[in-house]
């Protein structure tokens, strides 16, 4: 579904993603894992469309996205969402945060009479929040919500125009284990919808927790990406393996 | 020419009842009309010229903040420079360019309150763009990115950014009211400080009034016009403020 090709990336002359290959398919867990500062962000932002890649292509279904003209890339974009791993929640209600994304893909005629009271929040942001658990807070102000809630809102925020792939960075790096287990919940929901998820985290056991598929991002790019249990049990890369052993430390 | 005694001003400048015994207030009078007049003229030239410069303002810290360009920090300098530019000298460049000599001279703009407007236009332009770049560019990178992450377009985002922004952006305003309703210099200069054969205000503003009140000696009188100026700019700070705590609420 969602394909990155031969990607590589680069700032300020220092090369962070040197000819990269990685895919998604629609209703898969992959996890992407690998230490801090190798590449993970620049990766998920490049798969977002967000970064337009120095060489090589990405594709959506089979669209090149950066060969295509500008109102369709938004298109594109659009059907991928993305947590970061700062909640970054926008000034207003709970309900308003989740509404966000179904509200920006609506004309302005519809986003004038939701502002005005004459549309109530879409059904989408109810069920989105009850994926995390937090129907409750719906007229709760962001401000007042803690760290993972936040982060929980944030997930339902992506999650409720529903879109084709979504791209977790670190979602739970600074969350306790109750909300990092209903994260986990949520990415499980997803999967089940059929939406492709790429969770990028250092958490090794996380990614055996929750991904069907495994990349490892290692300082020379991806060493080797495979089934989880393959991944974790019998890798065949000697790299992957000392770094999944602990043997490779950063 | 009828008189009107000052003193049926001062509870709403004092918020009490009218002390006729004070013997500062005794002897103040004006022709009738005349405060109100002055009081329109100074609300009139320095709202619309601060309307027109937050309309040319905003946009324009928001198109620096939003962008990456060789010679931005010039440009932020050349901003923050035209913070501490002398009044005068503004007065001087605005009556040359409206003068017959000057390139509006058709226009017919000397001692006109359009020629005040645009001086108190260029002298409010620079803080508003300063105040509220700063505040533009002291929003958050998480929430831009989680703005266009969900699908927002360039339009989106910075509806976002300017939301997160508002109270600094207020501040803006009320910097850029603050020095058009307090300016002497360049209204003096444009506007000639001149009053009908009624009596009432063409070009007088508060603040020429009271510069004019005390060259003549009349220091009661210039204390009383202080008064009604700092009652004003007190008021129209609380409406902006109100305004911004409602948009919280919202």
């Amino acid at each position: 579904m969602l394909r990155a090709t031969a990607v590589s990336q680069s700032f300020g002359g220092e090369r962070v993603l040197d000819d990269l290959s990685i895919e998604v398919d629609a209703g898969e867990v992959l996890g992407v894992i690998g230490p801090s500062g190798v590449g993970k962000t620049t990766l998920l932002r490049t798969l977002a469309l967000s970064l337009e890649p120095d060489e090589g292509s990405v594709t959506l279904e089979g669209t090149d996205v950066w060969a295509a003209g500008e109102a369709d890339r938004l298109a594109l974009r659009r059907r991928v969402g993305m947590v970061f791993q700062e909640a970054s929640l926008f000034d207003g209600s709970v309900g308003h945060n989740v509404e966000y994304g179904i509200r920006v893909r609506k004309p302005w005629s519809d986003r004038i009479a939701a502002a005005v009271g004459l549309a109530g929040p879409p059904d989408a942001v109810h069920e989105s929040l009850d994926v995390v658990g937090m129907t409750d807070k719906v007229n709760q102000h962001a401000d007042s919500l803690s760290g993972g809630e936040a982060q929980r809102v944030s997930f339902a925020r992506a999650l409720a125009y529903d879109p084709d792939v979504l791209l977790l960075d670190e979602p739970t790096s600074d969350l306790d284990p109750r909300n990092t287990a209903v994260i986990e919940e949520a990415i499980d929901e997803a999967r089940n919808r059929g939406i492709g998820v790429v969770v990028a985290t250092h958490d090794m056991h996380q990614a055996e927790r929750v991904a069907d598929r495994v990349a490892v991002l290692l300082d020379d790019g991806v060493t080797e990406v495979g089934p989880t249990d393959v991944i974790f049990d019998d890798p065949t890369d000697e790299r992957t393996r000392k770094f999944i052993s602990g043997e490779l430390v950063y | 020419m009828p008189l009107e005694p000052v003193v049926p001003l001062l509870p709403e400048v004092l918020g009490g009842p009218t002390h006729h015994h004070l013997p500062l207030l005794l002897d103040l009078s004006f022709r009738e009309g005349y405060v109100r007049s002055i009081i329109y003229v100074s609300l009139y030239v320095s709202l619309t010229a601060v309307a027109l410069s937050t309309l040319f303002s905003v946009p324009v810290a928001i198109l620096v903040g939003f962008s990456e360009f060789p010679g931005k920090q010039f440009v932020k300098s050349v901003v923050n420079t035209g913070m501490g530019f002398p009044s005068v000298v503004v007065g001087l460049l605005v009556l040359f360019a409206v003068s017959n000599q000057g390139p509006l001279g058709s226009l017919d703009l000397v001692f006109t309150r359009e020629a005040m407007i645009m001086s108190q236009f260029v002298l409010a332009t620079p803080p508003i763009t300063a105040i509220t770049l700063a505040a533009v560019s002291g929003v958050d990178d998480g929430v831009r990115d989680a703005a266009r992450a969900l699908g927002g377009t360039r339009l989106d985002v910075a509806l976002v950014v300017l939301k997160e922004a508002r109270y600094g952006i207020a501040t803006a305003i009320l910097a850029g009211f603050g020095r058009a309703v307090s300016e002497v210099g360049s209204v003096l200069i444009v506007g000639g400080n001149i009053t009908g054969a009624d009596g009432i205000s063409k070009t007088r503003t508060l603040t020429t009034a009271i510069q004019l009140e005390a060259r003549q000696g009349q220091y009661e009188t210039a204390m009383v016009l202080g008064a009604v100026l700092v009652a004003l700019v007190l008021t129209v700070n609380a409406v902006v403020v109100h305004f911004g705590d409602e948009g919280v609420a919202g």
